[in-house]
């Protein structure tokens, strides 16, 4: 038997409020999210802190008009002024509207689900976090031959995800999603050279058991040893067109911001464009325009067990399930909620999702990956007489658009002869959308994620996500340098 | 409902007993927003929410918790329920004892009645937001207008206790025409029609300034920078001036000390919270220190970082009246002003681009202060004083300390500033800048 989180007549109360105040579509979400964090500068704690935020979100539609509000008074009391505040408020600008919003008729589940952790948040205590903390700084700082640490920093958060939703068109999903995760930050500091600074990130949904799996020590001191080589030794990249292989990290990022931003349809008809921006995809170029090779095919998947982005039913009570967003270089299928559906006349594919109570659910990702190929590393770069691997990041940006946009390598080194070779220092990705993946000329095997909160809406709303990809070559492509 | 001050007593009051430091903050905050697309609302969005934080510390180790519940029962019980981490914690590196209180000045002129009166019916302002842009012949617009009202309330076992009415209201809009976009924003304590309408105004102004597109190639360029990109760089600067920044490696401070030269001696740059105009304003911070304004950048030196009574002992320094429990931020930034005439940007800048918009800036590191960003809407390419073209999206790929050092004047006038890409609300002029890095894609 299921335990609800909240009353569920309070919800339902919502419902039937909403309905009888005038709205022709209610839907009300009990949203609670739970967090534990620690933050450490070095060997010694900073903060912690705990965090308990719970309310009830309502969506309605009146007269065509849509409005959502939030609150944290679990009262009924609470609840009823929260409904008439999101149909008072939306009626009140009704009329500034000429075409009516509607949704997508949708087969709605009818669902509760949990991610069962392995091992439970009590087996990290907060004890061990500060040991592994202090374990982490002292492997940090004594890796380096030559160059100083001025700074770390250690932050890591167990948190739990909990809703509740309920619709006047029948949806009634129930979910529990723990997850884990944490952040690095490392400066290197060298008198002559100056500083390189690298953010490292692990997370996903489950318990601690996923420690194993990040092997958190070994990745960040190989890391390490491997920037000051590229503080110490870094060397500007080539200024002719080579051939490019572009590591897994970096692949990942970009098939977040190139492709899965551009192909949420509600960016394309424009509802984020004074915030997050539009779209170079056009409603016309689904299935007709070709964005990339034939190699370029990219995917979106809630759920992927495991992943920071995992769920099974968006936050409308669409059944979620995996899509092509581009398809051997065909932009093929964009992301949508029941109100984008509903315009381009198809269905749901289960992409709302909300921060927290106090988020409106909007059109995200999950989990994008691109797909993976038949390639080794060695088979990657066996044939490259003079070119780079750029393996991880730190800086980027990307135009609103989605077209131009930027990646600077942190730890990358020359192919040469079909052999890696010497560091390079900063390098410059910088690239249209098209010109990339127009230049996949051969995919890597392995398939990688990364774990990021990505950032949409107005307020803005952070929601966890993973981003993936194999190593890829680019044909040939002239990369800049910073000074 | 029981007033925020009212709940924030009773909980330091019933938790003083059990520990050696307590805060409360409490916020009634009723929140309206209508945004829209294409000329039309999207969404019209409310909160109405009581937030509670509390801060506790007890032999120097320190927990922080952000709480749902309000009754002052409820929040003890939590309260003492998490308390028991306190015992696997070790001392904190950031703890200072809680200052005693002082004496403070209340600010005047924190709540229009205009702002509250227009939450439940916000469709007049925001229909007059979008008709300033669409008088000025633009296709379509998007954009927000916020209204808010929170009554904010501290207390502390040291005895402060303060409480504060405030309103609030943000406007920005991006306009098109045709492949054209402008943007403009503002951010203030009241509803100032005039205000709303300069919104539409300036944003259909830079949609329409030219249809004809010009090309560039990567380099250096002068650039005069709008208010908007002012303020999303500025921000950054006023994010690094925290002392926490500086200790956790996320600032170019790092590398300086105060009383370095910095920036241009045209540069100073004040965090006001005393300013009742912008919507950051506050008479007390959250650990009961009375705010005051002051210079981080003064004349072009390093004057001041940004203290709590935490980071403020770690550093040898006084709190700035700056917490920002562990995290001290700037209140609200003013930057100075100049000479540089908004009406004859083009021909003071000669030749050159003009940036209106910019989003998205990353950091390649922040101790060095490298970083790019891009623009979104008009950057128009100047040659001998003309526009002759907008550019498309271009990218300043450069470091802090250039910008600030080669910045050689700003705005006679400095505009009310906050949006999605200016967080910290801000008074923020035109900026010219000689020498600026500007990227483009190879392929």
């Amino acid at each position: 038997m299921v335990i609800l989180p909240v009353d569920e007549d309070l919800l339902r109360h919502a419902l039937n409020y909403g309905l009888s105040e005038g709205a022709s579509y209610v839907e009300a979400r009990y949203h609670k999210n739970e967090s534990d964090e620690l933050s450490m500068r070095g060997p010694k704690i900073v903060g912690a802190g705990t965090s308990v935020v719970d309310g009830v979100a309502v969506r309605v539609l009146v007269n065509g008009s849509l409005g959502f509000a939030a609150t944290n008074r679990l009262t009924r009391e609470g609840v009823e002024a929260a409904v008439k505040a999101a149909v008072v408020r939306a009626r009140s600008v009704s009329t500034l509207r000429k075409n009516p919003i509607r949704f997508s008729e949708e087969r709605l589940g009818r669902a509760s689900y949990e991610v069962k952790v392995k091992k439970p948040f009590e087996a990290l205590s907060l004890e061990d976090r500060i040991k592994l903390g202090k374990e982490l700084y002292d492997a940090i700082v004594s890796t380096p031959k030559e160059v100083k640490v001025p700074v770390t920093m250690y932050e890591v958060a167990l948190s739990k995800e909990e809703k509740y939703l309920l619709t006047s068109d029948g949806a009634e999903i129930h979910s529990v999603v723990p997850r884990v995760s944490m952040m690095l930050n490392v400066v290197l500091a060298s008198p002559q050279k100056g500083t390189l600074q690298r953010m490292l990130e692990f997370g996903g949904s489950g318990g601690p058991e996923q420690l194993e799996e990040w092997r958190v020590e070994d990745r960040v001191t190989e890391e390490v040893r491997n920037l000051e080589n590229v503080l110490l030794k870094g060397v500007e990249p080539p200024r002719e067109s080579i051939p490019v292989v572009v590591g897994s990290e970096i692949v990942a990022l970009i098939v977040h911001e190139s492709s899965g931003h551009p192909m949420e349809a509600d960016r394309i008809l424009g509802r984020e464009a004074a915030q997050a921006g539009e779209s170079f995809v056009k409603p016309e170029m689904v299935r007709t325009y070709r964005v990339g090779s034939d190699h370029a095919t990219v995917v979106e998947d809630p759920t992927i067990p495991g992943s920071s982005g995992y769920y099974l039913f968006d936050d409308e009570g669409v059944p979620a399930r995996p899509r092509y967003l581009y398809k051997e270089g065909l932009i093929y299928e964009p992301l949508h909620n029941r109100h984008t559906a509903a315009i381009f006349g198809t269905s749901s594919n289960g992409a709302a999702r909300a921060m927290d109570y106090r988020s409106e659910p909007i059109i995200r990702m999950s989990n994008t990956y691109f797909a993976p190929g038949d390639r080794s590393f060695r088979e990657l770069v066996e044939d490259i007489g003079l070119g780079v691997y750029m393996k991880s990041y730190m800086e980027w940006n990307i135009d609103d658009n989605r077209w131009n946009m930027r990646y600077v390598g942190l730890e990358a080194y020359l192919i040469k002869k079909g052999e890696l070779a010497e560091p390079v220092r900063n390098p410059v990705l910088e690239v249209t959308t098209k010109g990339f993946y127009s230049r996949v000329s051969a995919v890597g095997k392995e398939l990688r994620f990364y774990p990021g909160i990505c950032g949409k809406g107005e307020p803005g709303q952070g929601v966890p996500v993973w981003f993936g990809g194999p190593d890829v070559r680019l044909s040939s492509i002239r990369l800049g340098v910073i000074a | 409902m029981r007033d925020p001050l009212n709940i924030a007593e009773e909980v330091v009051n019933e938790l003083r007993k059990d520990f050696d430091d307590v805060i409360a903050l409490v916020s009634d905050v009723n929140s309206a927003m209508v945004k829209f697309w294409n000329t039309e609302p999207s969404v019209t969005q409310s909160w109405l929410e009581t937030k509670v934080t509390v801060y506790i510390a007890k032999n120097r180790k320190t927990l922080y918790l952000s709480l749902s519940v309000s009754d002052p029962e409820e929040v003890v019980k939590a309260v003492k329920s998490s308390a028991r981490a306190l015992e696997m914690l070790e001392e904190s590196e950031l703890y200072a004892p809680l200052p005693k209180p002082k004496p403070w000045e209340p600010l005047e002129g924190l709540v229009d009645k205009a702002v509250v009166n227009a939450l439940n019916n916000p469709k007049d302002v925001a229909e007059e937001l979008v008709n300033s842009a669409l008088s000025g012949g633009v296709d379509r617009v998007a954009g927000t207008l916020t209204l808010t009202h929170e009554v904010k309330a501290t207390a502390t076992s040291k005895g402060f206790a303060g409480r504060e009415e405030r309103t609030a209201v943000e406007a920005y809009l991006r306009v098109f025409k045709g492949e054209m976009s402008g943007h403009w924003a503002y951010g203030g304590r009241y509803l100032d029609l005039r205000k709303i309408q300069e919104v539409g105004e300036k944003a259909a102004y830079y949609a329409t300034l030219t249809s004809k597109k010009a090309d560039y190639e990567p380099g250096k360029y002068d650039v005069v920078l709008s208010p908007l990109v002012v303020g999303n760089l500025i921000d950054y600067i006023g994010f690094m001036a925290s002392a926490a920044a500086v200790l956790m490696g996320y600032s170019m401070f790092m590398k300086f000390k105060v009383g370095d030269t910095v920036a241009s001696d045209k540069v100073t740059l004040m965090d006001v919270p005393r300013d009742a105009d912008l919507p950051g304003s506050t008479a007390f911070d959250d650990e009961g220190t009375p705010t005051y304004d002051k210079p981080i950048i003064e004349k072009g030196v390093l004057r001041n970082l940004l203290h709590n009574v935490g980071t403020a002992a770690k550093m040898n320094a006084s709190t700035t009246g700056n917490a920002g429990l562990i995290f001290p931020t700037p209140w609200n930034l003013r930057l100075s002003t100049g000479g540089l005439d908004e009406e004859s940007l083009a021909a003071e800048l000669g030749n050159g681009i003009i940036v209106n918009n910019n989003w998205y800036t990353r950091l390649q590191n922040y101790v060095e202060g490298m970083f790019s960003t891009v623009s979104r809407d008009a950057a128009l390419l100047v040659r001998n004083g003309e526009i002759v073209g907008h550019l498309g999206r271009i990218r300043i790929a450069d470091r802090f300390d250039n910008l600030l050092k080669n910045v050689v004047d700003l705005g006679k006038h400095a505009y009310m500033v906050k949006w999605w890409e200016v967080q910290t609300p801000m008074k923020a002029p035109y900026m010219l800048v000689r020498g600026l890095n500007i990227t483009k894609p190879s392929v």
